[in-house]
């Protein structure tokens, strides 16, 4: 279990990109969703000890992630959000490097391992393919490989999903969900379907604060009743945002279908819906967004 | 749309830090340049530096530097958009590619040439600058402004933009640029070297793409005030070179906009396309599952970490590209080196590839290379997880930071170590190409690659500290270059101190004879003392190592202490525990045993001993008449006790009542006791002594005066240790362990503008030709004439002493066993008596090693030859120029004075050879290893050993009176003894190609002299007169009167004055000898080569020839001809002229391989006046060159057109 306290991040030049962030992360897959800028990847980077917060706790397990970031490292597997890798060398190679890095000294050990995560992740025929020369889906392949070197206990993904395109988003996420179930891993993305596919449980986090917490289940049900939708002409959109609270817009056919939040019905041709998680997402939003 | 362009351009680049850090930091160089004395580039001490020259120096100078600055501007227009990823949005737009690439280069342009002015800007406030002297100081000319920066400096800055401009648009990439600017700079400089010799400078001076060459050409033989005056015209090579700039960096500009692609760099580069093509192998099964593997975090996990990191970080160096074009680069540049490293030596001489002789060059030209490996891969590497991206998966693995720093650290060692030996590797293979065979590894080993790895490494580690904790990796090498930038400078301003100059070590000097003798033990120590500090540094990197994404300072300062505790505090504790033992061993060793002087503390010293002393110049002092000196050698500790005692005379006319006694400024005074005087005053500080006689000396009377003293070193200087005691190869003087008598002026200050800085007069001048007083001294000693001597040397057991004088006696004993007296064979002391028979000069060798000895007889003289065993080649060439110099010269001049003449190798710490009676010092790095291989080299083993065994009779029968021409009676005759010596043995074709270097090197030298050119019979110790000069007045002379002609005014001049002491004979005493031989037609000339500075200026016009009807040739030749008298600081007037010169017909042009006398048509004295001329001459066969004075005897700045080819008519 992964517990968060009182997170607190300012950068130097004075953004606060977390503000007293509290979270405890269960074993299992846990989504992290918010938009771009929300404050995700400082999280992220916060837990996986890449940098310093100004204020706050992290624990997993027995560890004080703040104080010992090296017994952390020992379990981590750490996927960040844009990553490069060292020209000229192979994927096999850079595996077998990480793994050195990660515990697995011996030769013959370090060699059961590297293959069996190549296969895993189908990437066993590139494998002595320069990782430069790579697409974008093998390239994040070959990130999950490396974090799952050496069992982690913690495992953090940062946006895997951004820019692949359907066939290698499903492959990526198989791989997640093949994953240990006592393992915590946390999934941070903005894309609503990652959660909703995968994680037992989620949170919202916008502007650097968590706004919404719980099982997206429990969320969707929430919102049962009250989102509505219609499907207006783009000349009407700006009186219905002045009129209603509208959580999302999208085009249809070249019209515009807009769903509001309202606990009643609020006529003039709205028809009821049943939510999904993207509505949790875009109300809360919203609703974040009104509040500020 | 272009105009805009363009102006968008130059306002980007205005605002860009680049721009002002540029412009500020040569601003700042430039100024320096200007305004501190100390620094001198290309310059001249009596250059002004805002004068013209001045000005076209430094211009040509920085815009070849800022060759990285245009390269910056300019390919950042191609590169930005890229790294951006701007590029598609703009290309997108209706933007034409003309406009485009040329709008945006004219902008880059404008700011390189507007940042340019920063030069010109800091001259001319510089020269407003109060502290500077005002002697260095011209009036500011606008003229000089505009030549310098218009033709000299844009076209070279227009040529380099176009030209890397091309390059980036080519590579895209600013790294593959940059290696392009670092090759071109550096091939630059090897073909400025290697075409650096006369045969080249005319077309180095048209195609030298950056006008350096072209320039100097034209200035090459200006004097100073030519220099500050002269504005050369834009015509001719330069003209010619300025238009090749212009047109070159046209032809690259069009080159650029057809190899531009007007896509992006990833969309067209179909390498990469092909990659991404990837999965296919199908080479092995995929391996079943395998079981769990649980991490282990132990000591081999830690050890394969540090291997593993190692490994990645030296493969990154190894396998990147930009490695290989540094190491090719580097090997290129040392192969032109080590090629060269064998033609040293003046007069294109050439020597035996020794390894010693090839790890100077090796190490200077090679050096550049593992400098910029060390401070370009310490940026590289420690930003290279962040440049890569890697970072954030790096950094969150279980790593240990010192797993980080380490392995960078460990990888630059090694690739720096292995880079050295691939340059050991060069050496070797050039010397295997010349067929040398004894490759001496331990000395590469030792000499060379361990003492470079480390002080490299030392560079390294603080890169990569400094990268460590500063922001951005730019900074970090930026903060590189001005810690080299400071180095050099500190040592200028007297902060000289290896303890505070990081990585700082004495140097080492090399010998085959003494090998590293004590040098390297100093140098170790302060090797031990910064490696100290540089693990230091290291654990501190380690402390301040930059992980996750945090890069700001001050959250790691603040870690810093708890960071420094358990093993990293430890290591930390124990090199600072070494850092401060070995700096306080240091210290003791610099600053207590020895005494710490910097090169300004010397200075001032110099001008306090003359502000103190020189009133004392012509207190009347007792000659010394008889030496005796008692020296005990120990050379392995670099001690020597003298024990002396001088007979004195009062040879004045006056009564004297003190006696003043100068010791050499370190020589420890035992003691000192002079026959009826004692001390009056002593001035500690510079060793001088002042007794006072209780009886005074009356004239002829004859007194006692005996002393002993000590010359030791202990332990080790911080630079400037001890050359002359050391373990094998001891090589003293005299006047380093035993006292003169008064004050002379040897060892002043002489820079003028030093001088000035420490209130003296800028100059002082000896005697006038013809002053009477100074008649009673010679040139050498004011303190003695000719005298008598008896010198005892003892030394260790197993060395050879040699001194002056003939062996009476030599025998070893038993330190231990002193009373006992002589062994037999091997005792560990060695004791040898040396006693004049013939007066000689006070001017005594001491020489101990471990030498073999060569023998011969030669016409009742025994001739021996003193070498190291290692260099055994020339002995036999060595004795035949003996046996023709004496032959000559006894023939000629004068018998010889003694039964014995002997030369001794000394190690090479200096390289000279010294003419003292019967006993002549060779260095080893000249002619014991000198190479005859190849017939056509001119033969300097028998040049210089004529010339100092010409000095037997030129100085040590006749010695010129110290004033103006002295050295004329000295150093020109004995060159004109060693000329006439190989006259006879090589013909006069050799000669001429001798005296083409001589020609040059007085040509040249006359613009540096810091006082004024004299004519020569007013020489006032200027070497390139009385060398140079002086071989060329003495050959042309004894070409037009006859040698036999010189040779009766010369023994006149021994009949009169060989070994007769006071008056001494002056240059007036020869040439009213010469006078008096020579027919009064030939008068003019010798007054015209002795007694002005007379240049001619010849030059065959056109050379037509026509068939006869009788089958045989007209030549037709037109000739132009004046002669100038120039003053001493180059003013020149024109002469008329009217005298018979050499005009010559020849089939071959004259010097070419393979010429000779059955290339000679005709050869006649023809009579050449001013102003154009027709001269005609029939031959037989055709001509193919034709010309005056064809062999270039006279001197004339252009010799080259003196011949024309023959064209037929």
């Amino acid at each position: 279990m992964l517990i968060i306290e009182n997170l607190t991040h300012v950068y130097a030049n004075g953004v606060k990109a977390l503000d007293e962030v509290s979270l405890t992360i269960p074993a299992g897959m846990y989504g992290l969703l918010g938009p771009n800028g929300a404050g995700k990847s400082t999280l992220m980077r916060t837990i996986a000890t890449l940098q310093a917060p100004t204020s706050g706790y992290i624990r997993f397990g027995d560890i004080d992630v703040l104080k010992s970031p090296d017994l952390l490292r020992r379990t981590l597997g750490y996927l960040p959000q844009d990553f490069g890798v060292y020209p000229r060398v192979s994927a096999y190679d850079m595996l077998d490097h990480m793994a050195v890095l990660k515990g697995i000294a011996r030769p013959k050990e370090r060699k059961d391992v590297v293959e069996s995560l190549l296969h895993q992740v189908n990437l066993w025929d590139a494998r002595k393919k320069a990782i430069a020369g790579f697409s974008g889906g093998m390239r994040q392949r070959f990130g999950i490989a490396q974090a799952l070197i050496g069992d982690p206990r913690l495992i953090i993904v940062d946006e895997p999903t951004a820019g692949l395109d359907p066939e290698e988003r499903n492959r990526f996420l198989n791989l997640l969900a093949e994953i240990g179930e006592n393992v915590v891993v946390i999934l941070s993305t903005h894309i609503v379907e990652d959660v909703s596919d995968l994680c037992p449980a989620m949170a919202i986090i916008c502007n650097g604060r968590i706004v919404k917490e719980g099982a997206p289940r429990d969320l969707v049900g929430q919102l049962s009743g009250r989102i509505w939708r219609k499907v207006i002409d783009k000349a009407e959109l700006e009186a219905a945002k002045a009129e209603h609270q509208v959580i999302s817009t999208r085009l249809l056919g070249g019209r515009t279908v807009i769903h509001v939040l309202a606990d009643q019905d609020p006529g003039n041709g709205f028809t009821p819906v049943e939510g999904g998680l993207e509505d949790v997402y875009f109300s809360t939003l919203s609703n974040t967004r009104r509040a500020a | 749309m272009f105009g805009k362009i363009a102006g968008f351009e130059l306002r980007y680049q205005l605002k860009s830090p680049v721009f002002w850090v540029v412009s500020v930091i040569f601003f700042l160089l430039t100024f320096g340049v200007t305004t501190i004395s100390e620094i001198k580039i290309g310059l001249g001490p009596s250059d002004h530096r805002n004068g013209p020259y001045a000005l076209a120096q430094s211009h040509l100078i920085f815009s070849l530097f800022y060759m990285f600055v245009t390269t910056a501007f300019v390919s950042n227009v191609v590169v930005r958009d890229d790294e951006t990823g701007f590029g598609p949005i703009l290309r997108a737009t209706r933007l034409t590619r003309f406009d485009y690439l040329y709008g945006r280069f004219l902008g880059a342009f404008a700011a390189a040439a507007i940042s340019f002015l920063a030069v010109p800007l800091a001259v001319f406030l510089g020269s407003m600058m109060p502290w500077v002297d005002s002697e260095l100081l011209g009036p500011n000319r606008l003229d000089a402004y505009v030549f310098a920066y218009v033709v000299l400096a844009l076209p070279s800055l227009l040529l380099t933009s176009a030209m890397f401009f091309a390059l980036a648009t080519v590579t895209r990439s600013m790294m593959w640029t940059y290696v392009g600017v670092i090759a071109f700079m550096v091939l630059w400089i090897i073909a400025s070297i290697a075409l650096g010799k006369p045969e080249f400078e005319q077309a180095a001076a048209l195609w030298e793409p950056l006008g350096t060459a072209a320039y100097s050409l034209v200035t090459k033989y200006w004097t100073a005030v030519e220099r500050n005056a002269l504005i050369p015209p834009v015509a001719g090579a330069l003209l010619f070179n300025r238009i090749l700039a212009l047109v070159a960096s046209a032809g690259f500009l069009t080159l650029a906009f057809f190899l531009f692609r007007f896509q992006s760099a990833e969309l067209s580069g179909a390498r990469i396309g092909k990659r991404e093509a990837a999965p296919s192998e199908k080479d092995a099964p995929p391996p079943a599952p395998a079981a769990r593997v649980v991490p282990r975090f132990d000591r081999t996990w830690a050890w394969a970490q540090l291997m593993a990191r190692t490994r990645l970080d030296m493969g990154q160096v190894f396998k990147s590209p930009a490695y290989f074009v540094l190491l090719a680069v580097g090997l290129v540049n040392c192969a032109g080196a080590l090629w060269f490293a064998t033609e040293v030596g003046a007069y294109g001489g050439s020597i035996r590839p020794l390894t010693r002789m090839l790890l100077q060059p090796l190490a200077g030209s090679f050096s550049l290379i593992p400098m910029i490996i060390a401070i370009y891969y310490a940026g590289e590497l420690v930003w290279r997880e962040r440049d890569r991206k890697t970072h954030e998966i790096i950094d969150a693995a279980p790593v240990a930071d010192w797993a980080f720093v380490a392995p960078k650290v460990a990888a630059i060692a090694l690739v720096l170590l292995s880079t050295l030996a691939v340059s050991v590797l060069a050496a070797i293979v050039s010397q295997l190409a010349h067929g040398y065979t004894n490759l001496e590894l331990d000395k590469y080993l030792l000499w060379y690659l361990l003492p470079q790895a480390v002080d490299w490494i030392l560079l390294a580690v603080l890169a990569v500290f400094l990268q460590a904790v500063v922001g951005h990796k730019f900074i970090g090498w930026g903060l590189m270059v001005i810690y080299i930038v400071a180095t050099l400078t500190f040592v200028n301003l007297g902060f000289e101190h290896n303890l505070y100059n990081y990585g700082g070590v004495p140097q080492v000097l090399t010998s085959d004879m003494n090998r590293l003798g004590r040098f390297w033990i100093g140098a170790w120590w302060f090797r031990l003392y910064w490696s100290a500090f540089a693990v230091g540094l290291v654990v501190l990197t380690y402390a301040l190592w930059r992980r996750g994404t945090e890069t700001r300072l001050w959250p790691r300062v603040r870690r810093l202490p708890s960071r420094l505790t358990g093993k990293a505090g430890l290591t930390f504790t124990l090199a600072a525990a070494v850092f401060i033992a070995a700096g306080g061993f240091i210290y003791i060793n610099t600053n207590v045993w020895n005494v710490y002087r910097t090169r300004i503390d010397n200075e001032k010293w110099q001008a306090d001993y003359e502000k103190t002393l020189l009133r004392f110049e012509n207190t009347p002092q007792p000659k010394i008449t008889a030496i005796k000196l008692d020296v005990d050698l120990h050379p392995h500790d670099q001690r020597v006790d003298t024990k002396g005692v001088y007979t004195l005379e009062n040879r004045g006319g006056e009564i004297l009542k003190e006696i003043h006694v100068r010791f050499d400024r370190d020589l420890k005074v035992r003691g000192l006791s002079i026959e009826g005087a004692r001390s009056k005053q002593t001035f500690d500080r510079f060793n001088y002594r002042i007794f006072a006689f209780d009886t005074p000396m009356k004239p002829g009377e004859r007194r006692m005066m005996s002393f002993i003293t000590e010359r030791a070193q202990r332990g080790f200087r911080n630079s400037g240790d001890d050359t002359r005691v050391v373990g094998n190869g001891t090589f003293i003087n005299n006047t380093e362990i035993a006292p003169s008598l008064g004050m002379s002026r040897e060892g002043l200050l002489q820079d003028r503008a030093k001088r000035r800085k420490y209130g003296l007069p800028p100059e002082r001048r000896i005697a006038k030709l013809g002053d009477i007083p100074s008649r009673q001294f010679n040139g050498l000693r004011h303190d003695a004439d000719f005298v008598s001597s008896d010198i005892t040397v003892t030394t260790e057991g197993d060395q050879t002493p040699v001194a002056p004088g003939y062996k009476v006696s030599d025998f070893t004993w038993h330190q231990s066993d002193r009373l006992k007296g002589p062994v037999d064979g091997a005792g560990d002391r060695r004791t040898a008596r040396f006693v004049s028979e013939a007066p000689i000069l006070p001017y005594m060798s001491i020489q101990s090693a471990r030498y073999a000895v060569a023998h011969d007889r030669y016409k009742g003289v025994d001739l021996a030859i003193y070498y190291d065993p290692h260099h055994p080649w020339n002995i036999e060439r060595m004795k035949t120029g003996m046996k023709a110099s004496l032959d000559y010269y006894q023939a000629n001049f004068s018998p010889y004075q003694f039964r014995q003449l002997r030369f001794q190798e000394f190690p090479g710490y200096a390289d000279f050879a010294q003419a003292f009676a019967n006993t002549i010092p060779w260095s080893e790095n000249l002619f014991f290893i000198a190479n005859y291989d190849d017939p056509e080299k001119i033969d300097m083993v028998t040049y210089v050993g004529a010339h100092e065994i010409g000095h037997q009779w030129w100085a040590h029968q006749v010695i010129g009176a110290d004033q103006q021409g002295s050295t004329m009676l000295v150093e020109t005759f004995a060159q004109y003894s060693a000329l006439m010596v190989m006259k006879r043995m090589y013909g006069e074709a050799q000669i001429r190609k001798f005296l083409k270097f001589e020609l040059n090197r007085y040509l040249r030298a006359r613009g540096g002299d810091p006082l004024e050119e004299q004519p020569l019979a007013r020489v006032e110790n200027q070497p390139y007169i009385h060398y140079n000069k002086g071989s060329l007045v003495m050959y042309r002379l004894q070409h037009e009167v006859g040698e036999e002609t010189v040779n009766r005014a010369l023994r006149k001049l021994i009949a009169a004055h060989a070994f007769k002491g006071a008056p001494y004979p002056t240059s007036l005493d020869f040439l009213a000898a010469l006078r008096a031989e020579v027919p009064a037609d030939r008068q003019t000339l010798i007054t015209d080569l002795f007694e002005k500075i007379t240049l001619y200026d010849l030059k065959t016009k056109t050379a037509t020839t026509r068939k006869l009807p009788d089958g045989r040739f007209e030549t037709v030749l037109t000739v132009e001809a004046r002669k100038l008298y120039a003053q001493g600081r180059g003013q020149e007037t024109a002469a008329p002229l009217d005298e018979v010169m050499d005009v010559g017909l020849f089939t071959m042009e004259p010097g070419k391989k393979g010429f000779g006398n059955d290339k000679v048509l005709a050869f006649e004295r023809r009579r050449i006046r001013s102003g154009t001329q027709t001269l005609t001459f029939v031959t037989k066969v055709a001509p193919k060159v034709a010309g005056v004075d064809p062999y270039n005897i006279v001197i004339d700045r252009n010799g080259d057109d003196n011949i024309a080819k023959v064209t037929m008519r």
